[in-house]
């Protein structure tokens, strides 16, 4: 360790071991999941980076949304996503999150993620390689130390926001609002 | 392949047959002799079904369903003739109100074709135990495949309008100002 | 005893893909299965009619993520029987090499993740190391890791560069030496014969009546493969055995793709030996935004690492094809098979008899 990392974990030692222990959800979300069991494995070792993958929801940190979204899909991701407790994370892979990628006149998948749960970052790529993850993590770590990546900080202030983009696609939604009201 | 035609039409009629140089049998009917066709078949030992399709002919307003049968191996060890044949039936059947009778009595791996169909271009199959939505989530006017369902208008329409959030903040503030 | 609904969701530690299966389970024991598919579902078929010819071929190769090579070979046969073309001598044998070096991958990602989902972690680990030299291969040929992009109609995109026959062989003596290792500590031993033996049995009768293809029909006793059937590429060139075990639960299954494995492995040395020396690979195709393909419809087949793959083409002499329809061999597993082979197991072994099966989600849905 060198003196500036000293100077940052005696300022704020939470969010020093948050940074580098990320716990990611094992949700194969999309086509990206073919370049994830490489990272985990021995050749392109993760754990070097703290890394690791988890079961559930509520144990994890980091989550991965590997390519396009279809409108099934959804549902489970803001389901898992309100789950998962705070500070959290998301990142994105590809160009299919952004604007609808090479499915953009495809009548299920969704054409801009950003509207339905926040996004703190992209990575570029189809599919990205395992060195492109990982350069991925360590950019997220400059965010998180310039205080940049709060998405979920995001999400709390304006959940109503959020809540009728999600109602206006799908109709009704059969799980209660997360946050409670704060206009009223 | 030439026995095999002299057989069927023997017994059926109002048939047509083509036969292509690849092994390929081309068979055009009417909707009512389909199943005893199919039946035939299987008991010959064509008893591989290997898709049930759909053509939508939307200038002359009809739908055109296609069945593709193949044979599995009659032995274990060698190659027969019969393994190469391939035999695409087809009928025709009007657009409006289209429904047609199922074939899971002949052929057991047939009922998710037939609710994908049911899902994708709005054909009903009679008899059909469960004809709920395989993979779809929303609610659609126009089932998606048919030729008259434009993708692009529908996403604009649907995707195009919903908009970000800092949109959505500035439009609150507009309004309470 | 009561009734309990579960459901084995798209977030699971069992589950490879994102697919889910609601079971109706009394105590241990599962009463009812019900497939529910439809998270990767992008509309293909819609997607294909809206473009080119020359279009489609770079969107094909999505529909299955972990061995697309096949995917663009039925597309490319397809499209040469109709409109007629015809391939050169050196092409088709790229082709078959192309095809066996996927084949190969792909059963090394299914064996990761099912000794993975049992417990044996070291062999995952040296599966995933082996695909990797697989994919680096891939990459020097083709430019890209995942999605290859190199079976086009009328050929292939480009010649072996220089060198390229000499890395091949010594890859593939590196994962042949490890051959006996895999054994000693997978296949002979006796925790994995106990945990997979008469696990979701399968008669012959009931395979064929469900429409079963692949090596779930070759754990049963039958030698049905497209590759004797009907040759295309240059398979009738070549003679190799195709491995068939009795039984039909998940330990034969298992072992079958063993036995194709070290198959392919050896039919790759004779391809390469037998491959003519200069020729073109691929023969002139018209401009692509105006090729226009006369009218007809066509049905061609292929054996791809999972089963008998098709498709079921028709043009109306336009720029675009009229209807494209995909016949998978997951989409009878997935949803037929699976269904009926489930009732009367344990909820501990589904994650068991969904990954012998080699269901992949992205292929049902399309």
């Amino acid at each position: 360790m060198d003196r500036n990392q000293i100077g940052k974990w005696l300022k704020n030692p939470g969010k020093m071991a948050n940074k580098y222990s990320f716990h990611v959800v094992y949700f194969c979300t999309g086509c990206g999941i073919i370049e994830i069991p490489p990272s985990i494995t021995t050749r392109w070792d993760a754990e070097r980076f703290g890394i690791i993958p988890v079961a559930t929801p509520r144990q994890a940190n980091l989550f991965l949304i590997t390519g396009y979204v279809s409108t099934k899909t959804l549902k489970a991701i803001i389901r898992t996503y309100e789950q998962m407790p705070e500070p959290k994370y998301t990142v994105a892979f590809g160009s299919c999150p952004i604007n609808g990628g090479m499915y953009y006149d495809s009548y299920n998948t969704i054409k801009s993620l950003d509207k339905y749960i926040p996004v703190d970052g992209y990575i570029a790529g189809c599919m990205p390689r395992p060195e492109a993850i990982f350069i991925g993590v360590t950019h997220l770590w400059k965010l998180i130390d310039m205080d940049k990546a709060d998405g979920y900080k995001r999400y709390r202030e304006d959940y109503e926001f959020y809540r009728e983009n999600q109602e206006q696609l799908f109709g009704e939604l059969d799980w209660p609002p997360l946050f409670k009201n704060k206009s009223s | 392949m030439e026995e095999l035609k002299k057989n069927i039409l023997s017994i059926f009629n109002d048939l047509e047959i083509y036969i292509r140089k690849d092994n390929r049998m081309f068979i055009n009917t009417k909707k009512e002799t389909v199943l005893s066709l199919l039946s035939y078949f299987k008991n010959s030992g064509y008893d591989h079904l290997g898709l049930i399709s759909c053509n939508d002919w939307i200038d002359d307003s009809k739908f055109e369903l296609v069945y593709i049968l193949s044979a599995y191996m009659a032995n274990d060890e060698e190659f027969q003739e019969k393994e190469k044949r391939i035999i695409i039936i087809k009928t025709r059947i009007p657009r409006e109100k289209a429904k047609f009778i199922t074939v899971i009595d002949i052929f057991e791996n047939a009922e998710p074709y037939e609710r994908e169909l049911h899902e994708m271009f709005g054909i009903k199959f009679e008899g059909h135990p469960r004809l709920t939505p395989l993979f779809l989530e929303l609610k659609y006017e126009t089932p998606p495949f048919r030729k008259d369902f434009d993708t692009e208008k529908y996403v604009e329409n649907k995707f195009g309008k919903i908009p970000t959030i800092k949109e959505r903040k500035n439009n609150q503030k507009n309004e309470r100002t | 005893m009561r009734e309990l609904e579960l459901y084995f969701g798209p977030q699971h530690l069992g589950m490879v893909g994102n697919f889910s299966i609601k079971l109706k389970v009394e105590g241990d024991r599962i009463i009812k299965a019900d497939a529910n598919p439809g998270f990767l579902h992008r509309g293909f078929e819609k997607l294909m009619e809206r473009r080119t010819w020359m279009q489609n071929f770079p969107l094909v190769c999505r529909i299955n993520v972990v061995e697309p090579d096949h995917m663009e070979l039925v597309y490319s046969m397809g499209v040469e029987k109709l409109a007629g073309i015809e391939v050169p001598e050196r092409g088709k044998y790229i082709r078959s090499i192309c095809c066996e070096l996927a084949r190969v991958g792909s059963h090394l990602f299914g064996l990761w993740a099912y000794s993975n989902m049992l417990g044996f972690d070291t062999v995952a680990q040296w599966a995933m190391y082996h695909r990797d030299l697989i994919l680096d291969l891939f990459e020097e040929l083709t430019g890209a890791r995942v999605y290859h992009i190199y079976i086009r109609p009328g050929g292939v995109r480009r010649d072996f560069p220089d060198g390229f026959k000499e890395k091949v062989i010594e890859t593939l003596h590196k994962i042949g030496g490890k051959v006996p290792d895999y054994n000693a500590t997978f296949f002979e031993n006796s925790l994995f014969k106990k945990r997979a033996e008469g696990i979701g049995k399968l008669s012959r009768e009931e395979a064929k009546s469900m429409g079963a293809v692949g090596h779930v029909l070759k754990a049963t006793g039958m030698k049905y493969d497209i590759r004797k059937i009907e040759p295309y590429a240059v398979y009738d060139q070549v003679d190799f055995n195709i491995p068939t075990r009795e039984g039909g639960d998940a330990y034969s299954r298992l072992l079958t793709i063993r036995d194709e494995m070290i198959e392919s492995v050896h039919m790759i040395f004779k391809l390469i030996d037998k491959m003519p020396d200069k020729g073109k690979v691929y023969t002139k195709t018209p401009n692509p935004f105006k090729w226009n393909i006369p009218e007809g419809e066509v049905y061609v087949r292929c054996e791809s690492s999972r089963g008998e793959l098709g498709l079921y083409m028709v043009s109306d002499g336009g720029d675009k094809p009229y209807r494209a329809h995909f016949n998978t061999p997951s989409y009878n597993h997935g949803l037929t098979v699976l269904e009926k082979v489930l009732v009367g197991e344990s909820v501990s072994d589904v994650g068991n008899i969904m990954i012998s099966l080699y269901v992949v989600a992205p292929e049902i849905d399309r």
